[in-house]
């Protein structure tokens, strides 16, 4: 099976270069670390793979498809998916219709059909309704499916976000800075889930400030500074590392 | 024909005015306010109606217009901007504006009624002297010269410079102990009396009319888009080509297709620069 | 019960004007219905409606009075001609952000104003055109209430059902969160235009619907502030609902016709309503009612602390990995 890849990608924004010919091999069943200090280029990179920003040079390839002009979408349908800093969910829906929206790529029925109530919408909006009870109860959101979505906490606001993602039927996952504002007791959840994931054969890219957390849970790390790759490997390696220490662990 | 070139350029005069003051108001709020035409509405209706009804000497009518404009601009601030800007919902103040826009229309049409009613005379001239009429170069007069005080309160002054930094960075400059509020307020009142002082200058070309508030407002907007929002030069530019290109396009088509030809101008422009003649790259309105 | 108090109308209405209101309110709502998915889920605020419902109008009157169409036919034709004006309108527009889209439908709304008087020798100008009747057994003001009850129907039917689906969803997250709405694979512009030309369609059979009732139409008939007023009944109504709206359309036409001095305010009171609804309860008067509910039934919010099921995840997963 094929990894999500950035080959050696390039972005500036005006004068300033934000990333410069960085690569990054997303395997499928691992657990990918993207760590640096800030300003490095870890969102940067994060929406270049996910489709938000197109590389200035360089490609992102994956299933041997160029996806480096293709939209955001594109790549929800082939299945990859994100979460981001700041939990973007819909307000006024419920936690169920806000992790529900995430099946979208796998929705057939079209807008007239939709309109008439043709069997295939029922058929479809139960297996959905279906898909994401399971994956709400999975990340552990199964006690507030009916809350308006801006009514909850923080920790759960992320979790559904998570869930949402793996409503697309992802083969990959880039979750942005997922611990930020959790506690202990919650980032082991979070730990938890992703290491599920991974045993399931995702794909997972996890940018993030905690470094603990991804050393412990991580397969592979990358370590960026200043928009460059400084240190790629096992996670012992990279914690160990002279550069790494110096610019962003602390000797 | 010179005389069809005259009034379009008047007209066109209004419109960057109108653009002037949407880049005003834009610069500290981030808003493209509805009301905006009606600032100068207010400024043509309230001028005829001190002068002739009133019987208000003239000076004294003028700066009581400019001061309804810089009332009705801290009033849109007070009511359709300060609550709304703090919630997230990212297009309450269309919503807002509109709404402070259409009460103000209707208010205006129930008091003023709804016929055109002549502005009268501000300088003693005779009405036979045809292209140097007053109502042609008054309001390209008052256009220049509020374009050219921008700059200078802009750059000279120190609420001109806090100006421009909220609108770079208002996050920023409120971290820095600016009291934007204040600022923001400061900017409608001014943008309003801008408004009230256009209105009055271009009373003898558009007449007082309840009506000119939302046609200006789109017509200001087709200018300031035209031109690139933010950009003073851009407001001037793009009022002048679009006032001139409708009263061409009335001299050969006819007069009712005032607003398509207006649009298509728009149309044609978005299509070629979508940031406008002179707008600048990023200036994305939300 | 509403459906039934709906259906008998004609009966217990009292006068025909009642009756005439009453098939007013579902005319408009025939338009109002489709715009709400424009409005009202997917966030895109066009103001300038009325001129579809006027393009309409008169395709309906032209049709069926001056070259004798059959009306069930014409009705349809100007149902195209709707969604045809709005393709037309929304591939250039619906890129644009919020307020320049705003001022594209007003500008769209004033041109087709302006075209209408123009174009003296099709539309009769300034002087306006008479709008033709419906057949039997539609042409009593009876027959003509059923026939616009019918249409309303459908109408809501069509939208309730893409509401409560993936699109309706799908609209939600175009208008509240752009980026979601792209991180989960909606096509954020072909989803505005595809609703876009869905309300131009039901506008243009609101207007023959609509044209009929005026029995005559001039460009006067449709003023800005009539696109204004579609506007402000699904902001009132409430927004992501389509319940809100309906109400929102039958009261708002209603209360001029039954309170006097609010008929003289006109649209300066609609303006104020606008205002209020926006700064003290943005999401509409539907969503003041949902909250009163609650309040009513005490809703308890217990906060547990989120606990992941592992073994149902790691199922869940593998099913959809499967599949």
């Amino acid at each position: 099976m094929s990894s999500l890849q950035a080959r050696e990608v390039t972005k500036t924004f005006g004068g300033l270069t934000a990333l410069s010919k960085v690569s990054l091999d997303l395997h499928p069943g691992e657990v990918h670390g993207l760590i640096g200090p800030n300003g490095s280029g870890k969102t940067t990179l994060l929406n270049l793979l996910s489709g938000y920003y197109k590389p200035d040079a360089g490609q992102i390839v994956l299933d041997d498809e160029d996806l480096s002009a293709k939209p955001v979408q594109r790549r929800a349908s082939i299945g990859v998916s994100r979460t981001f800093q700041k939990p973007r969910l819909l307000p006024t829906l419920t936690v169920l219709d806000n992790a529900i929206v995430g099946g979208w790529p796998h929705a057939k029925c079209g807008f007239v059909a939709t309109a008439f109530s043709l069997p295939c919408t029922g058929h479809e909006e139960r297996e959905m309704r279906a898909r994401a009870t399971e994956l709400l109860h999975g990340v552990g959101l199964g006690h507030v499916l009916q809350r308006r979505a801006n009514l909850l906490e923080h920790a759960e606001q992320r979790f559904l976000e998570i869930a949402r993602a793996l409503m697309l039927r992802a083969r990959f996952l880039m979750l942005d800075e997922p611990a930020g504002g959790l506690t202990g007791v919650e980032i082991g959840h979070l730990s938890d889930i992703i290491t599920v994931l991974r045993d399931c054969g995702i794909g997972v890219l996890l940018v993030e400030h905690h470094t603990d957390f991804v050393f412990r849970i991580c397969d592979r790390v990358t370590t960026l500074d200043l928009g460059r790759v400084i240190k790629h490997g096992l996670p012992d390696e990279v914690r160990t590392d002279a550069e790494v220490r110096r610019v962003y662990l602390g000797a | 024909m010179l005389t069809i070139l005259v009034s379009g350029l008047a007209s066109g005069a209004l419109y960057a005015a109108a653009a002037l003051i949407y880049n005003v108001m834009f610069s500290t709020s981030k808003v493209l306010s509805v009301a905006t035409g009606h600032t100068a509405m207010l400024g043509g209706v309230f001028g005829a109606w001190f002068i002739s009804t009133l019987g208000w000497p003239i000076p004294i009518a003028l700066l009581g217009s400019v001061v309804i404009g810089g009332v009705f601009g801290f009033l849109t601030d007070l009511i359709a901007i300060r609550r709304v800007l703090a919630r997230s919902d990212e297009h309450l103040w269309l919503l807002s504006t509109l709404a402070l826009a259409t009460m103000t229309q209707q208010a205006v049409a129930l008091w003023w009624g709804t016929e055109p009613r002549p502005f009268p005379r501000l300088i003693p001239q005779d009405f036979t002297v045809g292209l140097a009429d007053q109502k042609y170069w008054l309001p390209v007069a008052i256009a220049i010269l509020m374009a050219l005080g921008l700059e200078l309160f802009y750059r000279r002054t120190l609420y001109g410079k806090l100006f421009v930094a909220m609108s770079e960075d208002a996050f920023a400059a409120r971290a820095r102990g600016i009291p934007t509020d204040r600022i923001r307020a400061l900017s409608y009142v001014i943008a309003g009396a801008m408004g009230g002082l256009a209105g009055f200058a271009a009373g003898q070309l558009t007449f007082a009319y309840f009506a000119l508030g939302l046609t200006l407002s789109l017509n200001g907007f087709i200018a300031l888009a035209v031109g690139g929002l933010g950009s003073n030069t851009g407001a001037l530019v793009g009022g002048a080509a679009l006032g001139l290109l409708s009263a061409v396009a009335t001299y050969f088509i006819g007069g009712e297709y005032q607003n398509t030809v207006a649009v298509g101008l728009l149309m044609v422009v978005l299509l070629l620069k979508p940031e406008g003649l002179f707008g600048a790259r990023n200036v994305r309105p939300v | 019960m509403v459906l039934l108090a709906l259906v008998t109308l004609p009966f217990w209405a009292g006068d025909e004007y009642k009756l005439h209101l009453a098939a007013l309110i579902g005319a408009y709502w025939v338009l109002i219905g489709g715009l709400n998915l424009v409005i009202g889920y997917t966030g895109q605020l066009s103001v300038g409606h009325v001129g579809l419902l006027a393009i309409g109008a008169y395709a309906f009157a032209i049709l069926a009075g001056t070259h004798g169409v059959h009306p069930a036919v014409a009705i349809a034709i100007s149902g195209g001609i709707g969604g045809l004006c709005g393709l037309l309108l929304g591939l250039p527009s619906l890129r644009l952000p919020g307020f320049y889209f705003a001022m594209a439908t007003l500008a769209f709304a004033l041109i087709v104003s302006e075209l209408i008087l123009a174009q003296t020798a099709l539309t009769g100008g300034g002087v306006g055109l008479s709008v033709p009747g419906f057949p039997e057994p539609f042409d009593s003001p009876a027959g003509t209430y059923y026939l616009i009850l019918a249409l309303g129907a459908l109408v809501t039917w069509l939208t309730w059902n893409v509401a409560r689906r993936m699109w309706g969803r799908g609209l939600i997250a175009v208008r509240d969160s752009v980026v979601t709405a792209q991180a989960v694979g909606v096509p954020v512009f072909r989803a505005k235009l595809t609703v876009f030309v869905f309300s131009g369609i039901t506008a243009g059979v609101a207007g023959a619907l609509f044209g009929s009732l005026q029995s005559y139409i001039t460009p006067d008939t449709f003023i800005f502030e009539l696109g204004l007023f579609f506007f402000v009944c699904i902001i009132i109504g409430g927004r992501g609902g389509i319940i809100g709206p309906l109400l929102g359309t039958a009261v708002l036409t209603a209360l001029p016709e039954l309170a006097a001095p609010l008929a003289k305010l006109g649209t300066f009171f609609y303006g104020l309503l606008l205002l209020i609804v926006v700064l003290l309860v943005p999401e509409g008067i539907g969503r003041l009612f949902e909250i009163v509910l609650e309040r009513v039934r005490g809703r308890k919010v217990d906060s547990m602390p989120v606990s992941p099921d592992l073994a149902r995840l790691s199922a869940a997963v593998r099913a959809d990995r499967a599949t």
